[in-house]
């Protein structure tokens, strides 16, 4: 698949902050990528910087490996963290501006903003002001703009927060339809959950630099620890698997190195108690992102 | 899509969102309604009767009252309402006594007065005996009394002035007047608006929307533009209304100089305008809270406050003076003095040529500027930019983009 966008060693300060000291990140066409990362780790920074909103200090970005340009971003559709909606206009007339603007011509981005409006269901409120919709629904109309001029790469920070499941239902299928279509599509979330329903393709960052990229397998496979979850009959024994350490919260569940003979565990479990189930795996993409950010 | 034709779009999206809020119908209705009213009150409004009440009391038996009271109010046309009594001699102590007539014609002929002359009134009242007597006795001389009459009428004596007329300065003055409220007000009204407009996109964060689909100077040009036309319109509208009214309701000559500063004033409006909703738009951009406009507007107040301070006196007094003429080559006050001293006619036309290309080379040169420091203050959040960061970040080498 054709690497659509591919972020090298990006790097920013603002005075002394540092904000992205080395990010990578590869959007494949086609591909949907989960962008992951505490708050503060520089998602929206290198979000904007891939929009040209941001000038950066080193790195580079290229649009279908060549660096980019405005013609290349003008195939961009991007959903900020901060909604931006003019309150005062409507939703359809909203919508079909930002398709002009994006150089569609104004028969075309009235057609597109009609389709687009039903899309995302909210043709009863074509002709509704923005002020008068829910947040779920602001965002609905902010998802129609980033999709109006039909983008070739899809950036969405934080697209599903402040969601009913109805709207995140809505935004998910949208997205997947878009990667269904060939668009490549990056976004950040904080629902992990959410990330591991929607795509495989995950790239962490934390403090301004990226700290692991690839599938969730492959991620979890890299994981020096994996995870023993153990459940006895009766009171649990107080037992601890060598070299392991018990996880907070999870009663019976310990971590321990990733070369373990998972056996031998398993037997010396079995040897302190009555053991009902017993699971060995690499850690889930909550704990990776725990590892890696922690 | 090209830069012009998003300009233009940004532009149309301001006119129709703007010009479809209550509040702006609201206020060119009202802006509207009080340009007509004013000349139509004026015009209906009932002329104060301020001709001074003269009692006049006439000795004699063959006395016409009612000619005499008819020849003297002719004479005194705006000046005295004459009401005309017959009195026998021995009355005529007692009425000038207690106020009952002002002056008495007594035979001989003479005039009597309570204790003083009143200079105006006694040439009045004798120039009317003085014409009475020559038509007596041009009438005796074989002459008819209208004979009489046309060779007393008055010879037609035309007016020159050396200087301007007093009506022709109040005329003057008064468009001077207004065009110095225009330029005052006007952007000092939309300039708000292209301030809080651009703060609403920076705290919306729709800013960021459209620099992902346009550049900072195209949304700032499509701004001005677009909040320039509905401000033109407005005052269109209002001049116009004006207009109409002054034409239905009054009859007013207007001085030769109101034809040179009509598109003189239409151009420092427009000028005014350029330059002004640059600077409130570049503000606006400084700030991310509207709390926080009272602020940053002081750059903006100073020159307008001195420019219309400065006009006053060229409006009203010597519009010819050496501030004014200064301040006519300062771009900033520019759209404030310029029509004030056409419509005074103290102004050379080199001295109009020359203000109004500086005020043009000043708008292209600030909106060249405004547009680089937009790129940077537009996209910045929280705690005001001071001018001097966001100067250094303009004039920073542009990094990777």
């Amino acid at each position: 698949m054709s690497e659509r966008l591919r972020v090298k060693a990006l790097e920013k300060r603002f005075g002394d902050i540092v904000a992205l000291e080395g990010v990578d990140l590869v959007v494949p066409a086609g591909q949907m990528v989960g962008f992951l990362g505490p708050n503060g780790a520089g998602k929206s920074t290198t979000m904007r910087s891939i929009l040209g909103l941001l000038s950066v200090d080193a790195g580079s970005i290229l649009w279908d490996g060549d660096p980019i340009g405005s013609d290349a971003r003008r195939h961009i559709g991007y959903m900020p963290q901060e909604r931006g909606l003019y309150q005062r206009m409507k939703v359809h007339e909203h919508v079909a501006y930002f398709g002009r603007l994006a150089g569609l011509d104004a028969d075309i981005a009235a057609s597109r903003a009609d389709a687009w409006v039903e899309r995302v269901g909210l043709s009863e409120r074509r002709d509704a002001l923005i002020q008068e919709l829910s947040v779920g629904n602001q965002q609905r109309v902010q998802l129609a703009v980033s999709l109006v001029h039909e983008p070739s790469l899809l950036v969405l920070d934080e697209p599903f927060a402040g969601l009913d499941p109805v709207a995140v239902a809505t935004m998910s299928e949208v997205m997947t339809e878009q990667v269904a279509s060939g668009v490549a599509v990056v976004f950040s979330s904080h629902q992990l959950d959410l990330v591991q329903d929607l795509t495989n393709h995950v790239t962490i960052i934390a403090a301004g630099n990226t700290r692991a990229t690839g599938t969730v397998a492959e991620l979890r496979n890299s994981s020096p620890h994996r995870i023993l979850a153990v459940q006895w009959q009766g009171d649990a024994p107080d037992w601890v698997p060598p070299g392991g350490a018990a996880l907070p919260g999870r009663a019976g569940a310990f971590t321990v190195p990733a070369d373990s003979d998972a056996s031998m565990l398993i037997a010396m479990a079995a040897a302190a108690g009555t053991v009902a189930s017993v699971s060995y795996e690499p850690p889930g993409l909550d704990d990776i992102f725990l590892e890696l950010v922690g | 899509m090209s830069g012009r034709s998003q300009i233009l779009e940004v532009a149309r999206r301001e006119v129709t969102v703007r010009a479809r809020t209550k509040a702006f119908q609201v206020i060119t209705a009202l802006l509207l309604l009080i340009a007509i009213a004013i000349p139509v009150a004026i015009a209906v409004w009932p002329e104060s009767d301020d001709l001074e009440e003269v009692d006049l009391g006439i000795v004699g038996a063959d006395v016409d009252v009612d000619a005499i009271e008819e020849q003297l109010d002719a004479l005194a046309v705006d000046r005295f309402d004459f009401s005309v009594v017959q009195l026998a001699s021995d009355e005529v102590d007692a009425a000038l006594i207690d106020d009952t007539v002002d002056v008495v014609v007594e035979p001989g002929p003479v005039l009597a007065w309570k204790d003083e002359v009143d200079p105006d009134l006694g040439f009045l009242v004798d120039s009317l005996l003085r014409q009475n007597s020559v038509i007596e006795r041009g009438v005796e001389a074989g002459l008819a009394p209208e004979e009489v009459a046309g060779l007393l009428s008055p010879v037609e004596i035309g007016e020159r002035f050396v200087e301007e007329p007093d009506e022709d300065v109040a005329v003057a003055s008064a468009l001077a007047f207004v065009s110095l409220m225009t330029a005052f007000a006007v952007p000092q009204v939309f300039g708000n608006l292209a301030m809080m407009s651009v703060v609403e996109e920076k705290a919306s964060g729709v800013v960021e929307v459209l620099l992902s689909h346009i550049r900072p100077r195209t949304l700032l040009g499509g701004k001005i533009l677009g909040i320039g036309f509905l401000a033109v319109c407005q005052v269109a509208i209002v001049l116009l209304g004006t207009l109409a009214a002054l034409l239905l309701t009054a009859d007013v000559d207007l001085p030769d100089s109101a034809w040179s500063f009509l598109p003189i004033f239409a151009v420092s409006v427009l000028g005014g305008l350029g330059i002004y909703l640059t600077l409130f738009a570049l503000l606006g951009s400084l700030i991310s809270r509207q709390e926080d406009a009272a602020q940053v507007m002081v750059p903006v107040f100073v020159p307008l406050m001195g420019g219309y301070f400065a006009g006053q006196i060229a409006a009203f007094g010597d519009a010819d003076n050496l501030v004014s003429r200064i301040l006519t080559f300062v771009p900033l006050t520019t759209p404030l003095l310029l029509p004030v001293r056409v419509a005074r006619d103290a102004i050379a036309p080199w001295e109009i040529v020359v203000s109004l290309v500086l005020l043009l080379v000043a708008i292209v040169v600030l909106v060249r500027v405004a547009g680089r420091l937009y790129e940077f203050t537009l996209l910045h959040k929280g705690t005001r930019i001071g001018w001097g960061t966001a100067v250094k970040a303009m004039l920073r080498p542009d990094s990777v983009r």
